[in-house]
């Protein structure tokens, strides 16, 4: 076969099929464009669909009416799929209505998405909470307060570190709770408000040292602060620091806080029955001591007493019989003869303090007082 | 296909043969060549045209369901009662007065263009299938957009390759890559539909058509990602399988999918004849009737049964319902799908297939995680296997089920759940359910097109099975000395074989012999001649019908060994392999 033979044969494919792809792609340019325009229409009425539906979702959500919100933002879902707000949403409505499997279900695909979102995890620490899995919502808490938030991001990590200390604190694991609480002093501003409530806290998580410098911290731009004071009474109170917490305590119960007041006379009294306390002349102290020694006494014969306490009498009849061969020799004259009486007296006391405080329920003022400061003198 | 050396090639009888059966014409090649370029081209555009095609066939459907049925989740009950009610009646007014051809789900209707109609399928039946099937699942349907659309890409296909006048044989194939490319766009996952039209519409590989097909789902779904994003149909969850014992649990699945696919054909077979021959009046109403009960499975609590149900699955993969919801649901969906389709309401079986075997999937591995708790777990591995476990039992396509999973997912570490479950799901099936949907819908539709699973299995005679032991003697061209001491001793057959150097093979006859002895003594190389006699030779694994070639035109073809050209393996003549067949149709 020739060359141009050859030719001839493959001419009328020549001819065909430029015109037949040239109007193939024509075609395909002008569906093309045709589709397009469909799609657009399509995408805008999806795009309005899923707002209508989400912003729905939203005032439901707002008005905790979390079943609608949930049909509302599957609905919304359903022309958005992969919209990010939104599943954020139909999860918090989910949450909200504590169905915590299929929200954590959303969370947790929210999770591998933004690992690092602050909201997400929070979420999930709260279903991990609701659910009791201490574990994942130590986790999740920590994710959160150390995530990225949108916006204001100390106010949120302070938020979510606020109410992972609280949930420390009632699951009692104080020693977590005093470092968050740490951690979050450490970055407050001058607000008393904040000083304030860190001091409670530190309170909770019995860091009274902490909790009696935050309280300082928000007294020094209000004096008057009633919950300070009473928050740094408390806390001085529970340091062992009775003048200070006089103190405080008194500047609370002027500015109206009665709830103070029975805390405040115990501190008056720790102050007052201490026959330890320092520039004390020998006279007040065995006054001091043989005031004690009454009120234990009576306080044994109270606890002794038949009565609604069934004390087992082995326990306290030692003491008792102490008391009462001591109780001859505590006189004045005795004590300004034999200065070691007066400490072998408090000791007996504080015996008894602790004995009856365990086994024989509420007491008086003075008990407590004494109780406070055998506590006080044991570590001396 | 022919065994010959290259070198004897050009001489060899054979050669002639294949230039003989061209045509004799290198015109006539470089058209066919020309032509098979021009094909992968216009593979191309069916696959581009059907990828906008089937855009436009899911914003129909979505525009349908939000028309129809209402853009919330939630609907009144009176909606989902009359909704799926009325427009069951128009798309039945519709199929049985404009779009007869639309009924179904439009995989064995592209066979049949494949097999009976050389490829035609009207472009009306594409347009039918569009507006009747967008309708029924935009009301509610239990179908799915996938069979839908493979039968919307092969009508375009059709009518592009009528228009551009091509070959008989071109025509045939153009039906399958237009099948390829819509399945690949609702899918959006081109190696499955690639996979599920070989398995399925063509049931065999050939090399001429899998170039096309590939091209044609890979431009369709670019297409569709061009519109939609490259997002999968469904959000993939983390996949995993922690530890090997939950194999079992995945074998249970494979049992339950297996169990399920049956329950599912065995409906369909007993309860399609019957719709269709029950009274004409009623072919109005049925459609409607199966609207109404979904509405009413709908209404009574599990409106998840409505539509194709792609929402539901990816939910269930993200475990956002309880196991024995998901189970209920499953059993559901076979209810509703059976209603749908028994009804001869347009639309496909791929997406409740999908939808019954995420339901079953998601609800064991919910099942075996409130039994065993301390087990881990992913609800999302679970789904995806279970959605192959339902391609395996009830399409029957083990070798697609597999990839569809992998390709879903985007993940092989499945891949060993997946084989367990659907092996399970595939044996079961096929014990308590002989005969493949796809072929109890054909013959149910009068129609008698080849069973793809019987050809997959199908045993197929090979040289092997026809060959005899090599006769004696074989001569060697170079010994002439020993020719005629044959001769002589009588006992030489009426053709013998005779071995060429350095290769090859010939025949001769007892007087060709006598007359070449005789030749040669006039000092004629009988080699020489030999070579201009070669035989085509096989091998014993080939298929007999490549036999069928050769045996009329040569006494004795020998059978060679693939390793050693020389070494006789056997020999075959007409009578043999005739005499095979004719055992075999005994069989």
């Amino acid at each position: 076969m020739s060359k141009e033979h050859k030719w001839l044969d493959l001419q009328p494919y020549l001819r065909r099929e430029p015109i037949t792809l040239a109007l193939l792609t024509g075609l395909a340019i002008v569906l093309f464009a045709a589709v397009t325009g469909i799609a657009r229409l399509y995408q805008a009425q999806e795009d309005a669909l899923a707002e209508r539906w989400s912003s729905r979702g939203a005032d439901d959500l707002k008005a905790a009416n979390y079943a609608a919100a949930v049909v509302d933002f599957r609905t919304s879902l359903l022309y958005a799929r992969d919209d990010y707000s939104y599943q954020l949403n139909l999860a918090l409505a989910l949450v909200g209505e504590n169905r915590f499997d299929e929200a954590e279900a959303y969370l947790e695909n929210l999770w591998e998405l933004q690992p690092e979102n602050g909201l997400v995890n929070l979420e999930l620490a709260r279903v991990a909470v609701a659910r009791k899995q201490a574990g994942r919502a130590i986790r999740y808490y920590n994710n959160a307060i150390y995530a990225v938030w949108p916006g204001g991001q100390d106010a949120e990590r302070r938020a979510t570190r606020l109410e992972f200390i609280n949930y420390l604190l009632r699951t009692d694991a104080k020693a977590q709770a005093d470092s968050q609480l740490i951690a979050m002093a450490g970055n407050l501003n001058d607000d008393p408000k904040q000083h304030e409530q860190a001091g409670q806290l530190f309170l909770q998580a019995q860091d009274y040292q902490r909790a009696l410098d935050q309280f300082r911290l928000a007294l020094r731009r209000d004096r008057r602060n009633q919950e300070a004071l009473a928050g740094a009474g408390d806390a001085a109170f529970k340091l062992g620091e009775y003048a200070q917490a006089e103190h405080y305590l008194e500047a609370a119960v002027d500015n109206g806080d009665k709830t103070e007041e029975s805390q405040l006379r115990i501190a008056r009294l720790v102050i007052e029955m201490d026959p330890f306390r320092q520039q004390i002349s020998t006279a007040d102290r065995d006054r001091i001591a043989l005031d004690a020694f009454g009120a234990a006494g009576a306080r044994l014969q109270a606890c002794t007493a038949p009565g609604p306490f069934n004390v087992p009498a082995a326990t306290l009849v030692s003491l008792t019989q102490d008391w009462t061969s001591l109780k001859p020799q505590m006189t004045e004259q005795q004590l300004r003869r034999n200065p070691d009486l007066a400490s072998t007296a408090m000791q007996l006391v504080f015996d008894i303090e602790h004995q009856t405080s365990g086994l024989c329920g509420s007491s008086t003022d003075t008990d407590n007082a004494l109780l406070l400061i055998s506590n006080m003198h044991q570590g001396m | 296909m022919t065994n010959l050396q290259s070198g004897a090639l050009a001489e060899s009888p054979l050669a002639q043969d294949v230039d003989a059966e061209t045509g004799s014409s290198s015109s006539l090649l470089g058209s066919v060549f020309r032509e098979d370029r021009f094909f992968l081209v216009l593979s191309v555009f069916i696959g581009v045209f059907s990828g906008l095609a089937v855009v436009c066939f899911r914003f129909a459907i979505d525009w349908c369901r939000i028309y129809i049925l209402g853009s919330g989740v939630q609907l009144s009950t009176v909606r989902l009662l009359v909704a799926p009610t009325v427009t069951g009646l128009i798309i039945a007014f519709l199929v049985i007065h404009f779009f007869p051809r639309a009924r179904g789900s439009g995989v064995n209707q592209t066979k049949a263009a494949l097999f009976i109609y050389n490829g035609y399928i009207p472009i009306r039946t594409a347009i039918g299938k569009f507006i009747t099937a967008a309708l029924a699942m935009g009301s509610g349907q239990s179908l799915g957009p996938e069979d839908p659309s493979l039968q919307i890409g092969a009508a375009l296909a059709s009518a592009i390759g009528r228009r551009l006048r091509l070959s008989r044989d071109r025509m045939r194939l153009i039906a399958p890559v237009g099948a390829a490319a819509g399945l690949a766009a609702a899918f959006n996952a081109p190696i499955s539909a690639v996979l599920f039209v070989i398995e399925e519409v063509i049931g065999r590989w050939t090399a001429g058509i899998l170039g096309s097909v590939v091209l044609a789902a890979v431009s369709s779904v670019v297409v569709l990602r061009w519109f939609f994003g490259s997002e999968a149909l469904f959000r993939i969850p983390t996949v995993q399988m922690k530890q090997p014992s939950e194999l079992i649990a995945y074998a249970i699945l494979g049992i339950i999918g297996g169990l399920g696919s049956v329950a599912l054909s065995s409906g369909i077979t007993y309860l399609r004849p019957r719709c269709r021959q029950a009274p004409e009046w009623t072919q109005y109403f049925q459609p409607a009737l199966a609207g109404l009960l979904i509405g009413v499975i709908a209404a009574l609590g599990a409106p998840q049964v409505m539509g194709a149900g792609y929402t539901y699955m990816d939910e269930a993969m993200h475990g956002q319902f309880t196991w024995q919801f998901l189970a209920i649901l499953a059993v559901l969906k076979i209810v509703a799908t059976l209603l749908s389709f028994v009804s001869g309401t347009p639309g496909g079986m791929f997406a409740p297939t999908l939808f019954i075997g995420c339901m079953f999937g998601a609800a064991v591995g919910g099942a075996q995680h409130a039994i065993f708790p301390h087990l881990p777990w992913s609800p999302g591995t679970y789904a995806l296997v279970g959605m192959g476990v339902l391609f395996a039992g009830f399409l029957r396509v083990p070798m697609t089920s597999v990839f569809m999973v992998l390709e879903v997912s985007g993940n092989y570490s499945i891949i060993l759940p997946v084989i367990v479950a659907n092996t399970f799901a595939y044996v079961i099936s096929r014990t308590l359910q002989p005969n493949a949907i796809f072929d109890i819908l054909t013959r149910q539709d009068g129609l008698d097109l080849p069973s793809m699973e019987e050809q997959r299995e199908e045993n197929i005679l090979r040289i092997e099975d026809a060959m005899r032991s090599s006769p004696e003697p074989i001569l060697d061209a170079e010994e002439l000395a020993g020719w005629s001491a044959h001769l002589a001793d009588g006992s030489m057959p009426d053709v013998l074989l005779v071995r060429l150097h350095p290769s090859g093979w010939s025949s001769i006859t007892r007087a060709e012999l006598q007359s070449l002895i005789d030749e040669d003594k006039d000092g004629i190389d009988p080699a020489a001649r030999f070579a201009e006699r070669q035989l085509p030779f096989l091998h014993p694994d080939q298929p007999l019908e490549v036999a069928l070639r050769y045996v009329d035109r040569w006494p004795l073809i020998p059978v060679v060994s693939r390793a050693d050209f020389s070494k006789l393996e056997g020999v075959v003549t007409e009578h043999d392999v005739l005499e095979r067949y004719r055992d075999f149709a005994g069989e």
